[in-house]
């Protein structure tokens, strides 16, 4: 097992040519010793929005500007990303880092905000906040975040106000153990069942990532910890009405089985064709009679300070559970 | 932030820490800021055990974090090794605690699994429920 070169490396001396000039960085090499291009700012998202935002990380192999990544991180995050083992495991948690900072910073709450002056606290339960400085005057956004990474995409949603928890997964992820087995172990009795019902084995497996993303992205909305909301403690329903495009999806905790719990709803989106993405928001206003406005999403593909595209309602963005309007 | 902080040699492994520092370092750094925010600060408190997991077990648990993670057999998995760091994310770290399980023939508690971090902590846990289980 050959050990590979570092993937981030000390940042060079001189400007050097890019080895491929057709490379869509080709023009960063000439200007990489500069600043990287300033980031686009972007409006806050409104009460009833959701931002989410990701990076592909075999679209980013430039070395200088992963260099320039790591830069924008405190020492202490620095020292996080390199304990990791091995290159492709180091540069999802640079590009996880970098996107919170340089995601957050783009709504320039407070004049220009350099994602190197962000700092990050934990709440009482370890969830990741942002911790803004007190100034005179100086009232906080109630932005709310959340990432989620593998090593093939690295995604931080954001909220005003709600709560939020998202999870990626690619689609084929293969568990080691058998689905049954695994979900009997540590699903409910609702989703084994749901699971056990399905025949075809390559279906199962996909559908056993759908419940395993929209679980941890619970979880992580509620921000009390995993050992506050073991798995096997809620359910998570999965309803297909034929009359709807997509199915509902809906939470039921063990404790109060006869309240579906009215507070959360969620999103289930296929990215790329590759890529569950589970997203959890905190409700903060429903329609007349309980009903639930549609989560109105706007998703962007980013290369931080290089490059933004935004691809809601292309079909880079499935919505294929939940209600969801894309902008 | 000094240039020549970052212009020196980059390692890739962190310094290996004496493992009764390792939750002190952990602590005072505010803890890494990693996604599985699910291990809390406060995590290694649950973990305060009497014994210290033999060498035996431990090598065990590295046995089948390296079978979940397909790591090469000669990767360098020890006590301070952690799960995250070495690429496992949270359905691994459920499935390595699933597979400790058969090994071992305990029962893990759902929110004990989620407060592993490091193959120490699970050969210390691991010990700890053989000796409840055979007491």
């Amino acid at each position: 097992h050959r050990r590979l070169p570092a993937v981030i490396p000390t940042p060079p001396v001189s400007a050097s040519p890019f080895p491929n000039p057709k490379s869509q960085y080709c023009c960063l090499s000439r200007n990489f010793s500069a600043a990287l291009t300033p980031l686009l700012p972007v409006q806050l998202p409104s009460r009833m929005e959701t931002h989410l935002w990701y990076v592909v990380p075999d679209e980013v192999k430039s070395a200088p500007l992963l260099s320039k990544y790591m830069e924008l991180l405190p020492q202490s995050e620095r020292d996080h990303v390199l304990g990791f083992r091995g290159d492709q495991l180091q540069k999802s948690a640079l590009l996880a880092r970098t996107l919170v900072r340089t995601t957050i910073a783009r709504y320039q709450v407070d004049g220009h905000l350099d994602p190197r002056s962000l700092r990050f606290k934990r709440n009482i339960h370890g969830k990741p906040e942002v911790e803004w400085e007190t100034k005179d005057g100086f009232c906080p956004p109630p932005l709310q975040f959340n990432i989620s990474h593998t090593s093939s995409l690295v995604a931080c949603g954001v909220t005003m106000n709600s709560l939020i928890g998202i999870d990626v997964e690619e689609k084929r992820r293969r568990t080691k153990n058998n689905i049954l087995a695994f979900a009997k172990r540590y699903f409910t009795a609702h989703e084994v069942e749901h699971l056990n019902a399905i025949p075809d084995s390559e279906l199962q497996q996909q559908e056993f990532i759908k419940l395993w993303t929209l679980k941890e992205a619970y979880v992580k909305a509620l921000g009390k910890g995993f050992s506050s909301s073991p798995f096997n403690t809620f359910t998570i329903r999965v309803n297909t009405a034929a009359q709807q495009a997509s199915s509902g999806i809906a939470v039921e905790t063990l404790d109060s089985p006869q309240n579906l719990t009215n507070n959360w709803q969620f999103a289930l989106l296929e990215l790329m064709g590759s890529h569950y993405v589970a997203i959890c928001l905190e409700r903060q206003e429903t329609g007349g009679a309980g009903k639930a406005f549609p989560i109105k999403l706007t998703a962007r593909k980013t290369i931080p300070s290089v490059e933004d595209e935004l691809v809601s309602g292309t079909n880079a963005v499935v919505t294929i559970g939940g209600s969801v309007t894309q902008f | 932030m000094a240039a020549a902080s970052t212009s020196s040699f980059i390692p890739l492994k962190p310094r290996p820490t004496p493992r009764g520092l390792s939750t002190i370092a952990v602590l005072k750094l505010g803890a890494p800021l990693s996604f599985s925010f699910r291990r809390p600060v406060l995590a290694p408190a649950r973990l305060r055990i009497s014994c210290v997991a033999k060498p035996e077990t431990v090598e065990k648990v590295a046995k089948v974090v390296k079978k979940q993670l397909a790591l090469p057999a000669e990767t360098l998995v020890t006590g301070d090794s952690k799960f995250a760091a070495l690429g496992a994310d949270s359905l691994d770290t459920v499935e390595i605690v699933m597979g400790l399980e058969e090994e071992f023939d305990i029962s893990v508690e759902e929110d004990s699994a989620q407060s592993i971090a490091t193959v120490q902590d699970a050969a210390d846990l691991i010990e700890e429920l053989v000796r409840k289980k055979c007491a």
